[in-house]
């Protein structure tokens, strides 16, 4: 059974769209949402949790309807992208709170708080106040907050935001943990694809309100390698490094940009590009000095998906 | 205790203690220096105990301190959750959204109950000492005690129930703290009967000896229409909050 299925969801806030004929069945274990800030992801989260309710179309999320369902809500723990935690409570009276609120109490309750705050990294400092936590800890206690009731299903909506190499490191540990290990199916939401990337290979892209791709990370690689990049390439000997490329099957098109030291170059496998660049260069004895993408990001990529 | 039950106990009594030790406390030992400096002051006076000490009590606490402490800490329980969006917490959880809204009323009622029963009683001491306590003094502590609580129970009420819908429901809760109650409130004829002052002092004025209030309902009466449109109130409160979207 998929664990949510949309068909075809739209939700208005006025006159903004926060999602659009949205259709996507997900499937158990954990799944990436990708999409630019505004894209619909937290639209999608609080319909699932049951916060807003759709304006048309139909949700069901383990085959039931999210809106004032209690039960369902039971079975769901929600991380928001935003900062929800009370500065002036200690990280032990948050999960209390958060346990008290799902029915949990008395010595079922500690064993869970000390449980979960294990599984996050934060029994440290649990009796801190949350106020002075840092942006890691601050997630690290909100995922805890959201797995107290030992959901099936768990939504963590942007988790790394803010977070420091270190902690992304360390969260995403947690977050495939918490499926290998604890068995919770989780859809987790970002805007950078290669973070997603670390966790699961389930991948849906989210743009405009709409999903406009969903599937295994590596057709989502192909649409963004079949889509042509525009790439950067400044140095010395980019006269013979424009000629070389005219050769490669790859390259749609070759132009200088402002200057003859300076190459703009359209290509469809950046991947295969950037491999191979380096070498022609030393060929002809030219020096790279500098080299980037100018769309090396998802929003291209969401744009030649649509068709804009 | 089962799992709804829980969850109420567990969201009154953190908003509980949250109520009381938020900045608004200022606000209340701001009044409480209030009354107690006036009732204070007016005992060293030249008075009649009991007959001046009921009209104070009644200007401060009835007429001005009771509406306008009680919206200044009632707009903002639920409003300020939705904005700092720590709302989602509740929402997201299985509990009801029924007895989440019931839990915060209990909170805010019982926390009100406390602040204004300590002011009460220190405006009432500061005046009553000085001048002499008797059994007389006592009974009117106990029916002007009374009267604080019934004004908690229906003006919270209403200023909570106004504040899931309004954004700025404190603006609200001036124009009708001070407007309303203390002006409309007080106009002679029936548009006065609009207002809870006035079956709040109805009441008063059947329990109260020396409370003056020529236009007054019976104590049944008020209580009855207080009542009811208590319930309306609570209920329509409910309604709004189950209903209500919380994009957050």
């Amino acid at each position: 059974m998929n664990l949510i299925r949309a068909d075809k969801l739209s939700k208005w806030y006025g006159e903004v769209i926060g999602l659009n004929s949205f259709s996507v069945d997900i499937r158990p274990g954990i799944t990436g949402i990708v999409g630019p800030n505004g894209a619909g992801k937290s639209t999608l989260f609080k319909m699932i949790i049951g916060m807003i309710r759709p304006s048309q179309g139909e949700l069901l999320v383990m085959g039931q309807r999210p809106w004032l369902n209690s039960e369902l809500s039971s079975k769901i723990g929600f991380c928001p992208d935003y900062d929800n935690l009370p500065d002036e409570a200690t990280g032990r009276e948050f999960l209390r709170l958060t346990g008290g609120l799902q029915g949990m109490r008395g010595r079922r309750l500690d064993g869970r708080v000390h449980e979960v705050s294990e599984i996050v990294g934060i029994d440290y400092a649990l009796g801190r106040k949350i106020a002075g936590y840092s942006k890691g800890m601050r997630q690290r206690i909100k995922i805890a907050g959201a797995i107290i009731h030992d959901p099936d299903l768990l939504l963590l909506d942007e988790p790394l935001s803010g977070a420091d190499p270190q902690a992304r490191r360390a969260l995403i540990d947690v977050i495939k943990g918490l499926h290998e290990e604890k068995g919770h199916h989780v859809i987790v939401s970002s805007h950078v694809l290669f973070e997603v990337e670390r966790m699961t290979s389930d991948v849906i892209l989210v743009f405009k309100g709409r999903a406009v791709a969903s599937g295994h990370i590596s057709q989502i690689r192909n649409l963004i390698d079949k889509h042509p990049h525009n790439i950067i390439i400044k140095g010395e000997g980019m006269v013979e490094l424009g000629k070389r490329l005219l050769e490669r099957d790859y390259t749609v098109s070759v132009g200088f940009d402002g200057g003859k030291d300076r190459l703009k170059v359209e290509v469809k496998k950046p991947d295969q590009f950037f491999d191979e660049v380096p070498e022609m260069v030393l060929k002809d004895g030219g020096k790279l000095e500098e080299m980037y993408s100018m769309d090396d990001n998802l929003q291209a990529v969401f744009k030649y998906l649509v068709g804009r | 205790m089962d799992g709804e039950m829980t969850a109420f106990v567990s969201l009154a009594s953190y908003k509980f203690k949250k109520i009381l030790l938020n900045k608004r406390v200022v606000a209340a030992l701001a009044v409480a220096v209030i009354v107690v400096g006036v009732m204070a002051y007016a005992s060293t006076q030249d008075v009649e105990r009991l007959q001046d000490g009921t009209i104070l009590l009644d200007v401060m606490f009835l007429t001005l301190f009771l509406p306008v402490l009680v919206m200044l800490y009632s707009t903002s329980v639920i409003r300020e959750e939705i904005e700092d969006k720590s709302i989602t917490l509740v929402i997201a959880s299985p509990m009801k959204r029924i007895t989440a809204y019931l839990s915060y009323y209990s909170s805010l009622l019982l926390a009100l109950m406390l602040i204004m029963g300590a002011i009460l009683t220190a405006g009432f001491l500061s005046f009553f000492i000085p001048q002499g306590m008797d059994m007389d003094a006592l009974y009117l502590y106990r029916d002007m005690l009374l009267l604080v609580v019934i004004g908690c129970v229906v003006y919270s009420a209403l200023f909570l129930m106004v504040s899931v819908i309004i954004k700025r429901a404190i603006y609200f809760g001036l124009f009708y703290a001070f407007i309303w109650e203390s002006f409309i409130g007080s106009v002679p004829g029936r548009i006065a009967e609009f207002s809870f002052r006035h079956y709040i002092r109805s009441i008063g004025a059947g329990w109260i000896e020396f409370m003056e209030f020529g236009n007054a309902a019976g104590v049944g009466r008020s209580f009855m229409i207080l009542g009811v449109v208590f319930i309306i109130i609570i209920a329509a409160g409910l309604l709004l909050f189950r209903h209500k979207e919380y994009p957050c």
